[in-house]
């Protein structure tokens, strides 16, 4: 009986083999009026039908010009028609580069016109390229070429002619710096590229395109320094970036949440910064960066928790002073953190752990207050959440009526309505200060939410639901990889050497080598004798050669 | 091998120095005074040799499988079902173990603070936080563990040099007043609280370098025998030999006795606090032993499956058995010193003489 069914089944699959070996390609097997048929075809020697096609693949457009004209002289003259998307293109190149090039040819070869003749004799703009299928050329004219048909050929020439649309390059907005450059990425990804070129003037910089969206079909480039980046990360970011299948994106953000290590964690496992110097500063380390279109949020892979504590900036200014942020950095994230929840075990579990003066001063101030510590702290800090959101999306005008409202009637008329004790209102608003020394807006935002459960678990076993809840966190944490990369590193696993740029921030020419996990590939990242001293006394030299 | 996490050597002797230390000094101290009286520091001296021993045993044992844990290879020395018998033995010992560790850390909890919580409801969120630590992995326990010591040994640190001051030398004179009996007395008591390493032939596989195991081993005991020294010391130092004997955790009212500048007061609890993080960690070594034993027991592909009921058995055995503080005391001072040293160093020597007998594994 088996064997049988085993025969069957081979027959099966013989047969399927045979129909998928005799099946034409599906590019063939387009019957004419389907969707897609013109598109999967090339181009025609028959200018008419040319123009015909690919204004019917637009379909009802009104934005596509076509517009015939004829070059050379007397009776060889040759029929051409360029067509574009007139939004996209610059007009004025498209006049010089192309219409008037176009216009001037006086005598045409005898040969023929063809396309290498244009590109070398006619044509001044330098971006033109050569395509057959309707599928690129269409693809070219939506991203702002001009295509050039010509009577008899069947290729085209694509003159890139976009014209550059949006803002220009202007300071950044979340990421800013007193010292430092003022710069930041916009939403045009060649001007983004240009602004990491102009810091990183080597060939080792790789810029490679990956394409997103079927619909939208985003640019996305992958910069990376040849040599230097991690092994194995290009191709890992390239087979995650393939993987995404979806109509469009439209900004950084998705790609970020659909590339990511852990689907589920409250952190983000990828740095994302606006600023070149900073995703400059991360190639040179060995890590790699990810640059859309329409964004000027740049993915930098992988990312540390580390990272996203430290600031541009700190790398700028005096070591000490730098060091001394850091540390301040650190204790403010752990009062972002832990602020309200220390508060509320403190007065409801706690209280022999202030002394006794302080103690007396802040009984005495929630004598009166209805809420236990929790209903308090919640409320408190549920009403600076909104308070915050709120103030997110105003417009600039309004910015001071959301900040009296907030701080005279949540701050002031709660402590004397006896809603809250006063004691409380610091600590909210310190936690609120804290939470916006962290540098970075995702993690900013994850400490906001933490915050909550740590309420909670304060609020029924004390400091030793703390101490549970922070234990579970530094598990989940430590748990975490960002592109092999730990997330915790290098605290955890602990990396000795590169220490000296987590709490504190070592002077440049201590800082020897590259982070350990990250740029193995070219440990050492400047030469071991570069503390800066004095030069030798003229004198001293020349006593010290005598004795020699 | 049912967890495929690594660590290195460093985390392997960070692991092991907290899964031994991170309770030793709660109870011990009290007991071994008791014993030794005002010599009592010594004590930490002898059981660094029997802990030695212990070690040499053990590795000599897991290096015969290099990659298997102990309840795994049990099967392939004694036959199959002796070995299963002696895998499930070590599993009930690896949640007693567990259970016992889970009662100290809640006692002590609930003496210092948190008199009206339920024990048992510290208990679970306890043993939650641990095992959510297992759940994740071996790898993930010693990156913890490297995140967790410099506060937990802090903590210790803390006590040490805010009651340097209070210390009296003449606490320590006359030295050896009885003669060396009491001392060997106190380290037998001593010398199964050292034994926890032990734990080697459940962690050995995870090394990544091998060969480096035996440093982590002697640097693990080297410390521990001084971090209990010095914290026994500062005891007598601080209390003398009479009065830590009728204390229940003498390095809690160590801690109660630090006074700063009349401000820095009653940080006891700050202390507690931070040595929780330790405790949190030796609790997720045990579970984890316990977890991977039992999966080997049962034949399970997925030892995660385990963690739920032994976090339960933990908790029933915990608050069944030793549910007053008289009896875990007596267990400690009574049965652990005879049943520490069999599950950790005779069982383990026994099967490796086995094993050598019957040429069972790869040499050592």
């Amino acid at each position: 009986m088996e064997s049988w069914e085993n025969m069957i089944s081979f027959l099966r699959w013989l047969g399927k083999l045979l129909k998928h070996m005799t099946a034409e390609p599906t590019g063939a097997l387009l019957k004419p009026g389907d969707p897609g048929y013109q598109e999967a075809h090339t181009l025609t020697t028959n200018l008419d039908k040319n123009i015909k096609i690919i204004t019917e693949i637009f379909g009802l457009s009104d934005d596509l010009m076509v517009r015939g004209m004829k070059i050379g002289r007397g009776k060889k003259q040759v029929r051409v028609a360029v067509i574009y998307l007139d939004p996209l293109i610059n007009h004025t190149r498209l006049q010089q580069g192309l219409m008037h090039c176009l216009q001037t040819i006086d005598h045409l070869p005898s040969m023929g016109v063809t396309t290498e003749w244009l590109i070398n004799n006619a044509l001044s703009d330098g971006r033109v390229i050569e395509k057959k299928s309707f599928v690129e050329i269409t693809d070219e004219i939506n991203r702002g070429a001009a295509c050039l048909l010509i009577e008899g050929l069947d290729q085209a020439l694509l003159i890139r002619l976009a014209e550059k649309i949006g803002r220009a390059v202007e300071g950044p907005v979340t990421e800013n710096v007193s010292k430092g450059a003022h710069d930041a990425f916009n939403e045009d990804v060649r001007t983004n590229i240009a602004l990491l070129r102009k810091r990183l003037h080597t060939t080792r910089l790789a810029v490679e395109n990956l394409q997103i969206g079927e619909l939208t079909k985003t640019e996305v480039k992958l910069v990376y320094l040849k040599g230097y980046v991690i092994e194995g990360l290009v191709d890992e970011i390239k087979s995650r970036v393939r993987r995404i299948r979806i109509d469009g994106i439209v900004d950084s953000g998705q790609v970020e949440e659909l590339i990511q290590d852990s689907a589920f964690s409250l952190f983000s496992l990828l740095d994302s910064t606006e600023r070149p110097d900073k995703l400059a500063a991360n190639l040179l380390e060995g890590k790699a960066g990810l640059l859309f279109d329409n964004t000027p949020i740049a993915i930098i892979i992988p990312g540390t928790l580390i990272n996203q504590i430290q600031s541009p900036e700190d790398y700028y200014q005096r070591y000490w002073f730098s060091s001394w942020i850091r540390v301040l950095r650190w204790l403010a994230l752990l009062t972002a953190l832990l602020g309200p929840s220390l508060w509320i075990a403190i007065i409801t579990f706690h209280q022999e752990l202030l002394p006794t003066e302080l103690l007396m001063t802040i009984l005495v101030t929630r004598e009166g207050v209805p809420f236990p510590g929790l209903v308090e702290a919640l409320i408190m800090e549920l009403s600076l959440e909104v308070l915050r959101e709120a103030g997110l999306r105003l417009p600039q005008t309004f910015g001071q009526t959301i900040s009296i409202v907030g701080a005279v009637v949540l701050g002031q008329a709660a402590v004397s309505a006896g809603l809250a004790s006063p004691g409380m209102v610091i600590v909210v608003a310190l936690t609120a200060i804290a939470s916006f020394v962290i540098p970075t807006q995702p993690l900013s935002n994850t400490i906001r939410i933490l915050r909550f459960p740590f309420m909670v678990l304060a609020a029924s076993f004390g400091l030793i639901g703390i101490i549970v809840g922070f234990s579970i966190l530094t598990y989940h944490l430590c748990s975490l990889r960002s592109f092999g990369i730990p997330y915790l590193s290098p605290l955890a696993p602990l990396s000795f050497g590169d220490l000296k740029d987590a709490f504190i921030r070592a002077p440049i020419w201590k800082m020897l080598f590259r982070p350990r996990l990250i740029g193995y590939r070219e440990p050492q990242r400047q030469n071991p004798d570069q503390r800066p001293h004095p030069p030798a006394r003229k004198g001293k030299k020349f006593i010290r050669r005598r004795k020699q | 091998m049912l967890d495929q996490g690594r660590i290195s050597s460093v985390q392997l002797f960070l692991l092991l120095v907290i899964a031994e230390a991170a309770t030793a000094f709660l109870y011990a101290p009290s007991d071994v005074i008791k014993m030794a009286g005002r010599d009592s520091w010594l004590t930490s001296v002898i059981p660094t040799i029997s802990g030695l021993v212990v070690a040499v045993v053990c590795i000599a044992l897991a290096k015969r499988f290099p990659q298997q844990v102990f309840t795994e290879y049990l099967p392939q020395i004694l036959g199959k079902i002796p070995g299963k018998i002696l895998a499930g033995v070590y599993t009930a010992v690896f949640i007693h173990l567990s259970s016992v560790i889970m009662n100290q850390s809640s006692a002590f909890i609930h003496v210092a603070f948190l008199r009206e919580t339920p024990l048992v409801a510290l208990e679970i969120i306890i043993g939650l936080a641990s095992i959510y630590g297992v759940y994740l992995g071996i790898e993930v326990i010693a990156r913890q563990n490297e995140l967790v010591w410099p506060v937990w040994v802090l903590s210790i640190f803390i006590i040490i040099l805010l009651v340097a001051e209070s210390i009296n030398p003449d606490n320590f004179r006359p030295f050896l007043e009885k003669g060396i009996m009491p001392v060997i007395k106190g380290s037998a008591l001593f010398s199964s609280f050292r034994g926890e390493v032990f734990l080697l032939l459940m962690l050995y596989p995870y090394l990544n370098k091998k060969e480096d195991v035996y440093k982590s081993a002697v640097y693990h005991l080297l410390t521990t025998a001084v971090l209990l020294g010095i914290i026994t010391a500062a005891i007598i130092g601080v209390f003398g030999e009479l009065i830590p004997v009728y204390m229940v955790f003498p390095i809690y009212n160590l801690a109660r006795y630090i006074s700063l500048a009349r401000f820095v007061e009653r940080i006891q609890i700050l202390i507690v606090v931070m040595w929780m993080f330790g405790v949190i960690v030796k609790l997720a070594v045990f579970y984890h032993s316990a977890a991977i034993a039992a999966a080997n027991t049962l034949g399970l592909k997925n030892y995660r499956l385990t963690l739920l009921p032994i976090l339960a058995g933990t908790i029933i055995i915990s608050r069944l058995f030793y549910g007053d503080h008289l009896s875990l005391t007596h267990f400690l001072s009574h049965i652990f010193p005879y049943y520490g040293p069999v599950v950790e160093l005779v069982i383990p020597a026994l099967v490796l003489l086995i094993a050598v007998i019957l040429k069972k594994g790869g040499k050592s």
